[in-house]
């Protein structure tokens, strides 16, 4: 004991090393930072005292490219926000513009774009298990999670042609229509799915590390969660019961049955058991929905905005015309003025906001998206808690940073 | 803590639980792919590369060049150049898709009034240049005898080259007519 001490200057070298802290790079190429964040973390220890996060690694320029894009072209573009739930985008952006133009869609429509929505977040949320589990240290349920997400992308390949990037909704209806045998073996994997989110729950529900590394971390009141703007599975996590499928008119919610789910202590093991409730209650609506889809077209009826039918356009001259109008220079009837139209993507509360100046391109859009609001959010979250625990706030706020920069 | 909570403590039961779950899954079959040897047949309709379809009346492309496709390209990926033939018709000199460019979104699919051009369930393709990925006329309506000539590339119309009037509900003529003049 005595031999350490004597050393010349050891102590006093030991002392100024922990006053002084530590400053930490994490990312923007880290396994763990879900994409390309990059957050410089000042450390007293193992104790974070400042994080601070850079985002922009990912910047496409969505929204300017959309100033220069027709309404239809732009679709392609949402896509490529959060590309883990493609299909909820398109949807959140096609509802904005029906809402702008006035376009009132089939029920069937309606019906078929309740059952994607849920389809891509259960998708959207086994992916956030996966990565999330294997972020804290369980493997397996990673990879279980991905044979049952490779089921539904399977399902979304069937009916559009791709698995990732779907650009599966229209303005004013869908690009094609489901089949019967579609509809069958999405309901299969209904029947069979509620099993397997227990199974992920005998994983990891009660396992004791688990446990220790979600209680009690990055816990946030419902008040501040609020004042955060924060929306969306990690909002109900502190028990705000705010789901814009409630709030908001679009899809059929409101005839199927189902409850908003929310957690009471506002930490990581709360926003992980909301987002698995979701899983079964995604999973109750899109069977509720095939059992009530009606017969119709999927199409709406507003000729201002949709592309004229295939077999027209060759045969009628009014129809060659608009077709080629709508394709060279988009709507040319857009309403002049400002919009905003929020839709519930699997992360939280997806906005349009558009400036439109009454041509087929809208003068400015804005994406309000729900991950750059919560990394804004994670400072909050960390400070004061251990290094280790930041890992697995960043996965409990369900990020993707192709959304967060778009 | 119950007698209950502390046996399930001290003989780690939840854990047991999990361990049994993956000991079960040993004896399942395998839900993974060998990729390279073991392949997977995409669905039809599968969005990947692009091909021109070829009449197969007069054997040459069913393109007339009016270029809505490169219009509604939203990356600006088709190249299309024209020239006046002998009778005064459209000819179609190049018509070139710089692959590497596209998003595979189909759009151009869609905005093609004659049903000309299709996305194949083709996706295996590299190369070593970007001369490779840019298609020249030629090339893609190679693609299109290589994956889709028979029945396929029909099939393929039939499906995605939409909307098709079934799509649409009942439409009065005059609404069409006013959609027309705006």
């Amino acid at each position: 004991m005595e031999k350490f001490s004597e050393g010349p200057g050891n102590r006093e070298e030991t002392s100024r090393l922990s006053s002084n802290g530590l400053t930490l790079n994490i990312g923007p190429q880290h396994p763990a930072t879900h994409g390309v964040l990059r957050l410089v973390v000042d450390l007293d220890g193992e104790t974070i005292v400042k994080c601070t996060p850079y985002v922009g690694y990912l910047h496409r320029g969505v929204e300017k490219l959309s100033e220069h894009r027709n309404y239809m072209q732009i679709l392609p573009f949402t896509d490529r926000l959060d590309y883990v739930s493609a299909m909820s985008n398109n949807i959140g952006y096609c509802t904005a513009v029906e809402k702008m133009f006035g376009i009132e869609l089939p029920e069937r429509t309606e019906y078929i774009r309740t059952i994607i929505g849920e389809m891509s977040r259960i998708v959207n949320h086994l992916l956030w298990l996966a990565t999330h589990a294997l972020d804290i240290g369980a493997m397996t349920v990673f990879l279980y999670c991905f044979r049952e997400r490779e089921k539904l992308l399977d399902l979304f390949e069937r009916l559009c042609g791709a698995r990732l990037t779907m650009s599966y909704t229209r303005i004013g209806g869908l690009k094609n229509d489901v089949d019967e045998q579609w509809l069958k073996d999405l309901y299969e994997f209904t029947d069979e799915f509620p099993m397997r989110i227990e199974q992920y729950e005998t994983l990891i529900d009660k396992n004791r590390i688990w446990l220790k590394r979600t209680k009690g971390i990055g816990v946030i009141s419902a008040e501040e969660a609020i004042n955060w703007g924060l929306s969306g599975p990690t909002l109900r996590g502190s028990g705000v019961p705010y789901d814009i499928r409630t709030d908001m008119s679009y899809g059929v919610y409101d005839k199927v049955k189902w409850q908003v789910c929310t957690g009471k202590n506002g930490d990581v093991y709360d926003r992980y058991r909301v987002r698995m409730e979701e899983f079964r209650q995604s999973n109750s609506i899109i069977r509720q929905c095939i059992d009530q889809i009606p017969e119709g077209p999927i199409m709406a009826d507003a000729p201002k905005f949709t592309l004229p039918a295939k077999d027209k356009v060759l045969s009628d001259m009014e129809h060659l015309i608009h077709h080629f109008v709508l394709v060279t220079k988009g709507p040319q009837t857009a309403p002049e003025g400002e919009l905003y139209v929020a839709t519930e993507v699997p992360k939280g509360e997806l906005g349009f906001f558009f400036v439109s100046d009454g041509t087929g391109k809208p003068y400015r859009m804005r994406i309000r998206s729900p991950s750059f609001v919560h990394v804004a959010a994670l400072p909050r979250l960390c400070e004061g808690e251990l290094i280790a625990d930041l890992i697995s706030n960043i996965g409990s706020i369900d990020i993707v940073l192709g959304e967060c920069d778009r | 803590m119950t007698v209950n909570e502390l046996i399930k403590k001290v003989f780690f039961v939840e854990i047991l639980k999990g361990l049994a779950l993956t000991l079960k899954h040993l004896f399942s079959p395998a839900v993974t792919r060998q990729y390279p040897t073991e392949k997977r047949e995409p669905f039809p309709g599968s969005r990947g590369l692009h091909a021109l379809v070829r009449d197969p009346e007069t054997g040459r492309e069913k393109c007339v060049g009016c270029g809505l496709c490169a219009a509604m390209c939203p990356s600006r990926c088709i190249h299309i150049y024209t020239s006046e033939g002998d009778d005064h018709k459209k000819v179609v000199d190049r018509y070139e898709v710089d692959v590497l460019r596209c998003v595979f979104c189909a759009l151009c699919v869609e905005a093609c009034p004659y049903g000309a051009l299709v996305l194949t369930p083709h996706y295996e393709y590299s190369g070593y240049t970007r001369e490779e990925f840019y298609y020249t006329k030629d090339r893609l309506l190679e693609n299109w005898d290589k994956y889709m000539a028979g029945p396929r590339g029909a099939e393929y119309l039939e499906k995605f080259w939409r909307p098709k009037s079934s799509d649409f509900g009942v439409r009065v003529e005059s609404h069409m007519e006013e959609g027309a003049k705006s």
